[in-house]
């Protein structure tokens, strides 16, 4: 009976060593893995009701702040704009974790930074909260015209400096106000959250960022670019209406009739066939290049934080070249997009997008900035210089005339899926010294006819260039 | 004096001072709500364990001095994270607090020999079996997110099935005495052994419709261990047979595979278990609890520094969860090491009793504790899948603390008969003892 006994005690030794191991495993060594895991909203929700630092755009104006309040909890996050920053501030909740920047840069938000929390010596010893401020690239009039031109349509424009890469206006409709979700009155909010989830347009979905959409003849620019390095700019393709490609999937039809020629006629046509043929031409591997140099395939899309931890979303070129030359089955971002063409606007050297400029000590001192940065020359400048000319023959003459603006030369795509509901529309503005790049996609809207869809979001596009353009002409790019 | 209970007073007080002091760390914490209103709960937790100690010295003076000290540093760690994360109840555990205390002295004042209870095994067993059943055909409150079948009666809650499985781990020591007596080896010779004899079976299908009962009409998965862990091992010690052991296994496990196979919210347990981090319904508990595990590291927060608010049930079902948060993993090794403490010093005593009845009743009672705290742990830690189980002493979950109690004042019990221990090795309790037949 004693060895038995002895027996029964080695068993529960073994299952609680099992014990110590899996509890050394969660917290010790898979805890960083853990604490980074996309889902977990604790650190967030623990400094839900603690001093926060604000949240303030390139212009000045608030986005989010920490107000001190007669209650039970003594401080509440206020959004003074609501929805409008929706989607670039994000919310924080005290029980459905948080988004945006609330949640990417909490640890500078809530002084938990050791940057933001130590700022001289005496603040080894003295223990007192300490946040931190964030302004961001994001102009507070370039956001609001942003809003008006996407009013009731859901979808998402952005506005970027090409230059330094700044974000100077993001929208992404619908939006929803953060402050319903940043309330004390836990259950509303948990209600109000909850609505949000189940809205079939979903407003909490940060479309301007994480939405990829199929880029349709958006991807053609990335074909020229391919073309002109080959040195086929010249090459002229036979007039034709119809293409099978090689590995015989979906044939290529144009639908006015047969057409062909070089680069410039066929982005100035719009001729699907034709790209084709020169993608055949090009070559699968060569474009599958260029495209990644651009930063449209072979890596995740691009973000504002960077990419989030334990996400890998890595975009493919995987159809036939000649599919792949039109676009088919790539799908980026508006962010992307934004970005692919303001590395066309900036000479071909690819700048980070960023909305996060500085960190300012809660005095108002500079903790922390964040530079423009490169990430490569993607292209070469003459190549650059090249789509350009594409790009503005394209406005005043080609499928893109919706987007001409009277008394400045701009150059810029329309794109429509029909298959997959939605419209692009890019704008370089103006196009011989850029100062803007303007993307925008619409999604589902009521598409009676091809002919008005891509007339609206030329005009929503059109619009938001206009009046940025128009706000100062002498500084728009901020820094 | 005794050298027992001098053990136990220096011990308690070492306990009492973890306590008031996870408590201050946490009152002056910002954002923890306790205040001065928690002082009296606090005084009066403390007053019942004066109360207990004075109590086995007059009761039973020689009785192992580790075993009180132990649940009540359990039990006090308890509180004191309860007062941390809901001080709204601590009157309400304050209540059962008393309550568990007063079972302890009835039991301890009424109960001198434990003999008495070999004189009534049916009708021990019977209760032991109606109270694990009971849940079954009454269902009333039928599973919250992550909730054991419990009855509420407004502000009390009843979970009976814990008392069921002592009055049956009393029963089986009762019926492994007996039927040692009359079958094994140990007694007969191996000779005269009964192999043959039907009734041989007769523990281990009664066993197996335990378990099977709990897995299929309750499909709570760590009441189901508990059951099973008590039953094997104490069958194990008292009969040995490996065959027998290998047939009850097979059966156990076809009864799990059968039930897994048929009911959805195994499976959805289940589910969540592997795949916690798209599961709605119990994936939010084990996330949130990994990742608040996660969050206290090696050191932890600190008292007060985690977000219990967010863990659910932080206090009964993931109790472990802010303690390990709080204190970090050299807390939680605390934990598991006080729980591996008792079990040792349990089974110790088990082999070091006298007479068979009070060592199977020792060994029947540590499983008991030992694979209640394993199965709560685990479920927090993703090693099971997520069913309510609350962790013995610890939980916020009055009917089982005062189980847990009378359970303790047993093995207090079956210590006192425990031949002399000397002081060089109470501590560290030797392992070798006079030969008592058999192998």
């Amino acid at each position: 009976m004693t060895r038995r006994l002895t027996q029964v005690g080695v068993a529960f030794l073994v299952i609680y060593g099992l014990l110590f191991f899996r509890l050394e495993i969660v917290q010790v060594l898979n805890a960083n893995n853990l604490r980074d895991h996309p889902q977990n909203s604790r650190e967030i929700t623990l400094v839900f009701d603690k001093p926060r630092g604000s949240i303030r755009t390139a212009d000045g104006e608030i986005v989010a702040q920490t107000v001190a309040v007669s209650s039970k909890q003594k401080r509440l996050r206020q959004y003074p704009y609501g929805p409008l920053y929706s989607h670039v501030g994000g919310f924080i909740s005290a029980e459905n974790g948080g988004s945006g920047l609330e949640r990417t840069h909490n640890t500078f938000l809530a002084g938990e930074d050791l940057g933001v929390r130590i700022q001289d010596n005496r603040d080894l010893f003295i223990d007192r909260a300490r946040t931190g401020q964030i302004e961001i690239s994001i102009r507070h009039d370039i956001q609001l015209i942003t809003r008006a031109a996407m009013a009731g349509h859901v979808g998402a424009a952005v506005v970027i400096d090409p230059a330094s890469g700044s974000v100077l206006g993001l929208w992404s409709g619908p939006g929803f106000d953060p402050n319903h979700l940043s309330s004390h009155d836990l259950t509303a909010a948990t209600t109000d959250y909850g609505v949000l989830l189940s809205d079939p347009e979903q407003p909490l979905l940060n479309r301007a960022e994480f939405q990829g959409r199929e880029m349709g003849s958006l991807f053609t620019i990335v074909t020229a670019a391919a073309a002109i390095e080959q040195k086929l700019s010249g090459f002229v393709v036979p007039p034709s209406q119809a293409v099978t490609p090689v590995d015989d999937s979906s044939v290529i039809t144009h639908t006015d009739g047969v057409c062909g020629g070089n680069v410039a006629s066929l982005m100035l046509t719009g001729c699907f066939p034709g790209w084709a043929i020169l993608g055949e031409e090009i070559g699968r591997p060569t474009l599958n290049d260029v495209s990644q140099r651009l930063g449209l395939s072979g890596t995740g899309p691009i973000r504002l934080q960077g990419s989030p931890k334990g996400v890998s979303q890595v975009a493919r070129l995987d159809v036939s070249a000649s599919h792949a030359a039109i676009g088919t089955g790539l799908e980026a971002t508006p962010l992307q997009v934004a970005h692919l063409f303001a590395t066309v606007a900036n000479g071909g050297s690819r700048m980070q997008p960023r909305v996060v400029e500085k960190v300012l000590a809660h005095d108002g001192k500079v903790l922390q900035e964040f530079d423009p940065k490169v990430l490569r020359q993607s292209i070469s400048k003459e190549t650059a210089a090249e789509l350009r000319e594409l790009l503005a023959q394209n406005v005043s003459h080609g499928t893109a005339q919706d987007l001409s603006i009277s008394g400045m030369e701009v150059g810029g795509m329309v794109a429509s899926q029909f298959l997959d509901n939605h419209v692009w529309a890019v704008v370089i503005a103006p196009v011989t010294l850029p100062e803007v790049v303007v993307a925008v996609l619409l999604e589902h809207d009521s598409f009676d006819d091809h002919q008005t869809a891509g007339a609206n979001v030329a005009a929503i596009t059109r619009r938001i260039t206009e009046a940025v353009l128009r706000l100062s002409s002498s500084n728009v790019g901020g820094s | 004096m005794n050298n027992q209970r001098i053990v136990e007073l220096t011990l308690l007080l070492l306990a009492a001072f973890i306590t008031i002091a996870t408590v201050v760390i946490a009152a002056v914490g910002e954002g923890v709500a306790i205040g001065w209103d928690a002082v009296p709960y606090l005084v009066g937790l403390l007053t019942l364990w004066a109360i207990s100690h004075l109590a086995l010295r007059r009761w039973a003076p020689t009785s192992n001095g580790l075993l009180f000290p132990i649940s009540a540093l359990l039990q006090g760690l308890g509180f004191a994270f309860m007062l941390r994360i809901d001080p709204d109840s601590a009157a309400r555990h304050f209540g059962w607090s008393l309550a568990a205390t007063c079972g302890f002295l009835l039991v301890l004042a009424g109960l001198r020999d434990l003999a008495l209870l070999q004189k009534a095994p049916a009708y021990i067993g019977t209760f032991g079996f109606l109270f694990l059943i009971i849940p079954a055909i009454f269902t009333t409150n039928s599973q919250q997110t992550v909730g054991s079948q419990v009855f509420d009666l407004g502000p009390v809650h009843l979970a009976p099935q814990q008392l069921g499985i002592l009055c049956l781990v009393v029963f089986f020591a009762v019926w492994l005495t007996n039927y040692r007596f009359r079958n094994t080896a140990e007694h007969l010779g191996e000779i005269e052994r009964l192999d043959g004899d039907p009734s041989r079976f007769l523990p281990l299908v009664s066993g197996w419709l335990a378990t099977s009962i709990i897995i299929i009409f309750q499909c709570d998965m760590s009441l189901a261990f508990v059951t099973f862990a008590v039953f094997v091992s104490m069958w194990w010690v008292a009969v040995g047979r490996m065959v027998d052991l290998t047939i009850y296994l097979v059966a156990v496990g076809g009864s799990i595979a059968i039930a897994f196979g048929s009911i959805t919210e195994l499976q959805n347990r289940f589910a969540a278990w592997v795949d916690p981090w798209s599961n709605a319904e119990f994936g939010a508990a084990i996330t949130r609890s990994s990742f608040a595990l996660a969050g206290g590291g090696l050191t932890g927060t600190g008292p007060g520094g985690g977000s219990a608010d967010w863990v659910p049930a932080a206090t009964d079902q993931f109790a472990f969860v802010p303690i390990a948060e709080e204190l970090g993993f050299i807390g939680g090794v605390a934990i598991l090491s006080s729980y591996l403490l008792l079990v040792g010093i349990g089974l110790r005593l088990a082999t070091a009793a006298r007479r068979e009845f009070d060592s199977l009743l020792a060994t029947g009672i540590t499983i008991f504790f030992g694979s209640q705290a394993w199965a709560a742990i685990a479920v927090a830690l993703r090693l099971l899948p997520p069913t309510g189980s609350s962790l013995p002493f610890v939980a916020f979950n009055g009917s089982v603390l005062v189980t847990c109690n009378l359970a303790l004042v047993l093995l207090l019990r079956i210590s006192e008969a425990v031949p002399f221990i000397s002081d060089r090795t109470q501590v560290l309790p030797q392992v070798t003892l006079p030969a008592r037949g058999g192998k």
